[in-house]
């Protein structure tokens, strides 16, 4: 029976017997059941795909990148060995606040390189007291 | 005399189209609901950017009933032609007599409500959700369109009550459809299935998106274990702007062509979404979620509302859509916590249960539910971005869903 076919049931729905009902209704929830479910699962799969192309797409040009910057930094390490600088953390920023942004970064970033802080300045004024009230209503848990 | 006899028929005139003499008892009952309504929206604020105007219009619309009427034309008969009278009218002549059309304006809403009639409300409400909404969550985590997909049989479940109550396969589609929870989708699916029953059905939908909060807890809590809602899920991976990019291209390519009566939601939800992601429309982004998607919910809201007549509301079947409605959205929320409670056991107790019951859509509510459902267990837990990933997936799934069944029943 063809998707189509079922709209019969409108025609006839208020003539139907209790059982007719019933199995009428039935194959609407088979075929709601089956093509949600079918078209999700294919969704599925066609993310996982892509999402795997993509991430080796973008880990090979990582590891390109990657290779180029060693060899840059060989070239650098036989002239002279450098010391990593201090992060230039602006006046009035304590040392926790700090170690805590370090931290921060460490975690997100952990695994994929060396993340290094140059510098740690504040943000001060760049977002209004609209913006942060509306970041704070859709980040507060409920 | 003369002039008391005017000023009496004057006032007379004036009573007789006042709303004294033409509204009935069912109007006054309508316009104290509608009131009640706009206490809920303003006083509660339950859901109050869609049910003020929703009210509001409720009560327009009894309180006169033609700013809704359609236009009409009336033949007037002419002894001739060039009679003054028909001076600037379109002149007819039927037989052997000749009219002038004296044409009747429809009322305000009338117009307004030609794009829920037409289906061009909702899927412009989607453009804007699209642009509000963030995939990332369920591009990292994939299994999330299975809990969106089994929040949807709640729908379909509820066809089956609505039949079985001796409602037609097209009403009863548009009375399942409330279980999405999603407003947009419910609007669309019924202006198409069953237009009469519009006003009762949107306010049941978006009643029931108000009390996801009040709803939705006591299913979740009876349907899972302390130790699963205690379950602390692993943190997403971070999604790439290409994988953002790429997803509604092949979203919409995808439902197009598996099921078109579902692209015009799709359609403009992946829309709104590719102008967010893309980066490179960032003015248009903003319109869509702002200045369009602000003045299609005022038009929405009204028209929907000015639906809802005295005659077409205080109906037996109203109640019996009030009754279904809660049905559908709490067999969308079970169905979603039972399908958790499946991936819990799969995955070795790596998910939890909880955040299945945001796939009924409510986007955020029903999420930020999940969130908290699950502090309650564990102060530490948070499952806000676990369970937006089922959320988006029920705006995709219900809309799925609908497709369906304008496809099967439509």
């Amino acid at each position: 029976m063809s998707i189509h076919g079922i709209s019969a049931i409108q025609a006839a729905a208020e003539s139907m017997t209790m059982g007719e009902r019933g199995i009428e209704s039935a194959k609407v929830i088979l075929t709601g059941f089956v093509v949600v479910f079918s078209v999700l699962f294919l969704l599925i799969g066609i993310i996982k795909l892509y999402s795997a192309i993509v991430s080796k797409l973008q880990s090979g040009g990582e590891s390109r990148k990657k290779k180029d910057a060693a060899q840059k930094k060989k070239v650098v390490s036989v002239s002279r060995t450098v010391a990593a600088p201090e992060p230039q953390a602006e006046d009035g920023i304590p040392e926790e606040v700090v170690a805590v942004i370090a931290a921060a970064v460490m975690s997100l970033y952990a695994g994929a390189s060396k993340p290094r802080i140059k510098s740690i300045k504040k943000a001060g004024g760049s977002r209004s007291a609209w913006a942060n009230a509306g970041v704070i209503d859709n980040t507060r848990p409920f | 005399m003369e002039i008391l006899t005017g000023f009496l028929n004057a006032i007379m005139g004036i009573y007789k189209s006042s709303g004294l003499s033409t509204l009935g008892w069912q109007n006054y009952v309508m316009i104290a609901i509608s009131c009640a309504l706009l206490y809920l929206a303003i006083k509660k604020q339950y859901e109050p950017l869609l049910l003020l105007p929703i009210a509001f219009g409720m009560l327009l619309v009894n309180l006169y009933p033609g700013i809704m009427a359609a236009p009409d034309i009336t033949l007037v008969q002419i002894a001739t032609k060039d009679d003054p009278a028909a001076v600037g009218h379109v002149v007819r002549t039927i037989g052997d007599t000749i009219y002038y059309e004296d044409p009747h304006y429809g009322g305000l809403l009338y117009y307004l409500y030609q794009g829920v009639k037409l289906g061009i409300y909702p899927p412009l409400i989607f453009l804007g959700i699209g642009c509000m909404t963030d995939f990332g969550p369920l591009i990292a985590n994939p299994k999330s369109l299975i809990l969106g997909a089994a929040a949807q049989i709640g729908i379909f479940v509820t066809f089956t009550g609505a039949i079985f109550l001796g409602f037609t396969a097209s009403e009863a589609g548009a009375i399942g459809i409330i279980g999405g929870a999603d407003g947009p989708t419910a609007i669309y699916v019924t202006t198409k299935l069953a237009p009469h029953l519009l006003g009762s059905i949107a306010i049941a939908a978006y009643s029931y998106m108000a009390l996801v909060p009040i709803i939705q807890p006591p299913i979740m809590k009876a349907l899972t274990t302390k130790k699963e809602r205690a379950v602390v899920m692993e943190q997403l991976r971070p999604v790439s702007k290409l994988e953002k990019i790429l997803f509604p291209i092949i979203v919409v390519i995808l439902i197009a062509i598996f099921l078109p009566d579902a692209a015009p939601l799709v359609g403009m939800l992946m829309l709104g979404n590719l102008f967010k992601e893309s980066g490179v429309v960032d003015r248009i982004a903003k319109a869509a979620q702002n200045e369009l998607m602000n003045i299609i919910t005022i038009f929405l809201g009204v028209t929907v509302g000015a639906t809802a007549s005295g005659t077409n509301f205080l109906k037996l079947d109203t109640l019996k859509i009030i009754a279904l409605g809660l049905i559908a959205f709490c067999m969308g929320t079970a169905f979603g916590i039972l399908f958790g409670k499946i991936m819990y056991k799969l995955t070795g107790g790596k998910i939890n249960p909880l955040i299945g019951s945001a796939g009924v859509s409510a986007v955020p509510m029903a999420a930020r539910v999940s969130q908290k459902v699950g502090q309650q267990e564990n102060p530490g837990n948070f499952l806000l971005m676990h369970a937006m990933g089922p959320n988006v997936a029920g705006v995709i799934g219900s809309a799925v869903a609908a497709g369906v069944l304008l496809n099967v029943v439509g």
